[in-house]
Order: structure tokens, then sequence, then C-alpha cells
């Protein structure tokens, strides 16, 4: 303490080498691509202990400066980066997770798992500016049948049945669809029960 | 190769499991073992080296006849049934003194390995240097110094590198406390001259790290050495096929985590959320009120109009649903 509170007595922290250091902070690891300075044989230890010296306090220059400091209960708190340093793994990646039997279904037919958008009930009406629900009380698909003026369809008129008209197509239609799907699902359920006998797998 | 098992329960599941391979691994564990001849000298730079790896380290004490560069079936053994990936093998023979043979697996088959012969004149153990050890489990930082170790082409050097790398990575951390910088692993090899048939030796020592006020903002450091203090010839190498470091090499996709965004921690440790508001409205803010000002005196004759478009509608509506019926 009483050396650094003099002034012209700092204790130097810069390292100057030729070639700068290269840095792997995940690892915390640094490499000095500089050739090591021997002088005799007598002096090795010394010489390594000034170029580990070096490389200490390069690396911890490098860790204190670049990194994120925290200080927290635990102590403070250095955030490291990614492992930079290609090193093989010790066994190999574990196999991709095999797809379920729906999800075979699925890329068959090309299901796709619905968006936020579409799973919302209510949707913004352009027109009006006003948020509607899609189907139901007021719904957005029954909006054809409130229509003023309907043109005629020719080809729809000839094959239409007996006793229906034009006023009650959208309804009948979307009764239609509930119904077929109601159908649909009877049928699986017949079949899910024919196949594994009414037991749950 | 040892027996498939199956688990017939969950404890025996959980061990599988913890064996089995994963995106993100497990820290490497190294295994420590002799052969049927060990000079001191080597035992003690595996018990050394054991020190340092502690605790992702497992030690035997018994004779093995193995020759890993003749038949490494038996290393492939211990290496599955005690699921460790890096090995050290340490044995002594008239040609090979004090060889310490560094063994890394991949899929429990050798992948690649290292002969060190151990100088006996310049080791000293770690029990040597009469000085406070670091404590156990630490994360060393590392430095690489030398020419050779930065050689584009790989040698015998750039391997070391890599498995000293591998050796004292130790545990993998986002977060390394300051307080744990204590020690730094050094390894040091002078230039390659030319014409020269020995290569040079590789020095590996331990420093502790000691900070002092430097009146910046950075601490001063010095170095004391703690030990183990090792020198290193290169003996045989056995590098790995091209084809299975570049299948070890290989990467989980997407193991990169995306930062969640506008979650941040502050110094004190508080979790604090940003969330974002639309645009406040002015004009609805609530200012002064004042008699004179009130909305409903001039908005009195529009809503008369409001009212009748209403009634309007509610005349159309029953009329709709008589015609459906």
């Amino acid at each position: 303490m009483a050396e650094t509170e003099k002034g012209p007595s700092r204790l130097p922290v810069v390292v100057n080498k030729p070639t700068p250091y290269t840095f792997d902070l995940g690892l915390l690891l640094a490499s000095d691509p500089n050739p090591l300075l021997l002088t005799t044989p007598e002096n090795l230890e010394d010489d390594l202990a000034a170029t580990a010296r070096d490389g200490a306090q390069a690396l911890l220059n490098q860790l204190l400066s670049t990194c994120p400091i925290a200080s927290t209960p635990n102590g403070v708190l250095l955030s490291l980066p990614g492992i930079e340093t290609k090193l093989p793994r010790e066994k190999p990646l574990p196999p991709p997770k095999a797809q379920t039997t729906w999800e075979k279904f699925a890329a068959k037919k090309g299901i796709k798992s619905k968006t936020a958008e579409e799973r919302k009930k209510m949707q913004y009406d352009e027109a009006t500016g006003e948020w509607v629900p899609k189907w139901g009380y007021k719904g957005a698909n029954k909006k054809a049948d409130e229509a003023w003026i309907v043109e005629v369809d020719e080809k729809k008129e000839r094959e239409r049945k007996e006793g229906t008209q034009v006023q009650g197509d959208g309804r009948r239609e979307r009764k239609e669809k509930v119904r077929r799907n109601e159908r649909l699902q009877r049928a699986n359920e017949r079949k899910q029960k024919k196949n594994h006998g009414g037991r749950r797998d | 190769m040892l027996r498939q098992i199956k688990p017939r329960n969950a404890r025996s599941k959980r061990a599988l499991d913890k064996k089995a391979p994963k995106a993100i691994e497990n820290p490497k564990t190294t295994l420590f073992l002799r052969g049927t001849t060990c000079s001191q000298i080597a035992q003690d730079a595996l018990t050394d080296l054991y020190q340092l790896r502690i605790p992702l380290a497992k030690k035997f004490t018994k004779k093995n006849p193995i020759h890993p560069f003749d038949d490494a079936t038996s290393l492939e053994f211990f290496s599955e049934k005690n699921d460790a990936s890096l090995m050290v093998f340490g044995s002594t023979s008239k040609k090979r003194p004090h060889a310490l043979t560094f063994v890394r697996t991949f899929g429990y088959k050798v992948l690649d390995m290292v002969e060190l012969y151990l100088d006996p004149e310049s080791f000293r153990t770690l029990a040597q240097f009469k000085n406070k050890k670091c404590a156990v489990g630490l994360k060393p930082m590392l430095l690489f110094a030398g020419t050779p170790f930065e050689s584009p082409v790989s040698n015998e050097y750039t391997l070391l590198k890599s498995f000293f790398t591998d050796f004292f990575k130790g545990e993998p951390a986002d977060k390394v406390d300051v307080e744990g910088l204590q020690y730094i692993v050094s390894i040091s090899v002078r230039d390659t001259v030319d014409g020269e048939e020995v290569k040079p030796s590789v020095h590996l020592r331990v420093y502790l790290i000691r900070t002092k006020k430097s009146g910046q903002k950075l601490p001063r450091v010095e170095v004391e050495e703690m030990g183990p203090r090792m020198d290193f010839r290169v003996g045989r190498v056995k590098e790995a096929d091209e084809s299975i470091m570049k299948e070890a090499l290989k990467r989980a996709k997407g193991t990169a985590e995306r930062p969640k965004k506008n979650i941040s921690t502050d110094i004190v440790g508080d979790k604090i959320g940003r969330i974002h508001l639309g645009r406040q409205d002015l004009k609805e803010l609530q200012t002064r009120k004042m008699k004179g000002l009130k909305r409903s005196r001039d908005i009195a004759d529009s809503e008369e109009e409001m009212m009748e478009e209403d009634d309007e509608i509610s005349e159309d509506e029953p009329a709709k649903k008589t015609r459906k019926r």
C-alpha cells in the first residue's frame, strides 16, 4: 500500500510483446505466440516465471477489461464469453429424437400447428375498425349472409335442392361442416378402438 | 465391450442417463493409472496431476499390463467402465524412462495419444514447494507460450496444446469468481531450430497469482511457483483419424442459448424487467377540471344523433331473425 500511494513508483501493468496475445476467455486461456526468451540454462526458471507473469498479467487485464463484472453476495463474478477453441467431444452427438406417430402424419399431410394469430377468436375488421369474433354470435363468417344483393350463380341454381333458396346457403354449409367433422370424429374413435382394442397406449 | 444394460429401476436408469451422450456434455473425467513398471518419479507425477485435476479425476493404484501404443483395448474398457474420456498412463522402461501417456477417447474408443517422457532431474512435486496451495477444484488460468504451439499444421505441439487445454479445462462455467482466479498453468516450449535432432522439451509450471495494487485500475500481477514442475520430452504420438476427429468436433445445432430479452439483473442481484408501453395519449391526460370546459356542454347535440342511429339498428335485427326461420 505504502508503495502505491507514492506517485512515481507506480507498478507497470501493461504487457508489451512484439506479437499480441490471443485469448480464449471462455477457457481462461491465453496463447503467447512470441518465441520463448531463454537466456542461459541456469536462468531457466526465472525466464519461465517472467513469461508466465507477463501472460498472467495480460490474461487478467483482458479478463477484467472486456468481461462484464457483477458484484453479488457470492462475490465478484466475471461473465465469461463462449468457448472458441475447438475441443473434441467425449461421446458422439445424441441421435435426433424419433418422430411421433402424430408428427409423421402431420408431416405427410402438411399439417402445421396454428400460429398465435390463428388461435385468437377475435379478428380486426378493417372496414368498421372493430374487433369482431371469427365465428359464433356476430361472427365474421356470417358476413356473406347479410349481403343485400346476391349474384345468381346459374350452375348452383341448377343443382339446387328442392325447397331451398339462396338466403340460407351459408348457414346450411356451416351446419354441414359441423356434421361432417362429427362424422369423422366418430369414425376416428371407432378406428382407434379397433386398432388398440380399447387400450390406452 | 461392456454388456448393454437395460435399466430395471429408476436408480439404474438415472445412472445410465448420466452416462448417455448429451448435446451439452458432462465435464471430462480423467483416469490416472500405471503400468507394471512405473518409477517413483512417474508415480509422483501422476499423483500431482491427479491433485490438480480433482474432483474430475479417478486414480488407480494397481499395476496394469498395458502398452497403450500396441494395444489399447484395456484402456478403452477402463474408459467405458469409469466413464472417463481422458487418461494418463504412467510407465517406465529402459527405452522409455518415466513415460506418461496422455490418452483421449471418443465414444470409449481411443481418439489420440501422446507420450511424454518426464525429465527426472528437473522434476519437483507439489509437496516440494513449501507454500500455500490453492483450493481444490478451482479453475486454472492457462498460458501457452512459444511458437510451436501456434503452428498452422498440426504437429505434436498443437496436439499437446489441445490435450492440456482439455486436461485443465475443468467444469465449464459462464461465470467465475474473481477471487477464484488463483493460479495459472503455464506451458511453454522454446523454438525449434532447423537441423536439430532433438525436439525442444515442454515446460509445465504452475504458479500462484499474487495481485498487488498498482495505483491504476488494473492490479499488478506477480507469480509464485506452486508446483508441480515438470519438463517433458515428446515421445510417440498417435494422431486422431481425420474422419473420427471431424465427428468428435461436431457441435449440437442451436446449443447457443438465445439471451432472454428485456430481463436483466442489477448489481444488487434484483431481477429487472423492462416493459414497453404504447405512446401516451396526452389528449386523455386529466388536467385541472373547470366547469366551463366540461365536455357535455358541446357534445350534447351530437349525442342526440347517436341515439337515433342506435334505434335503427335495433329495429333491423329482429327482422333478420324472423327471416332465417
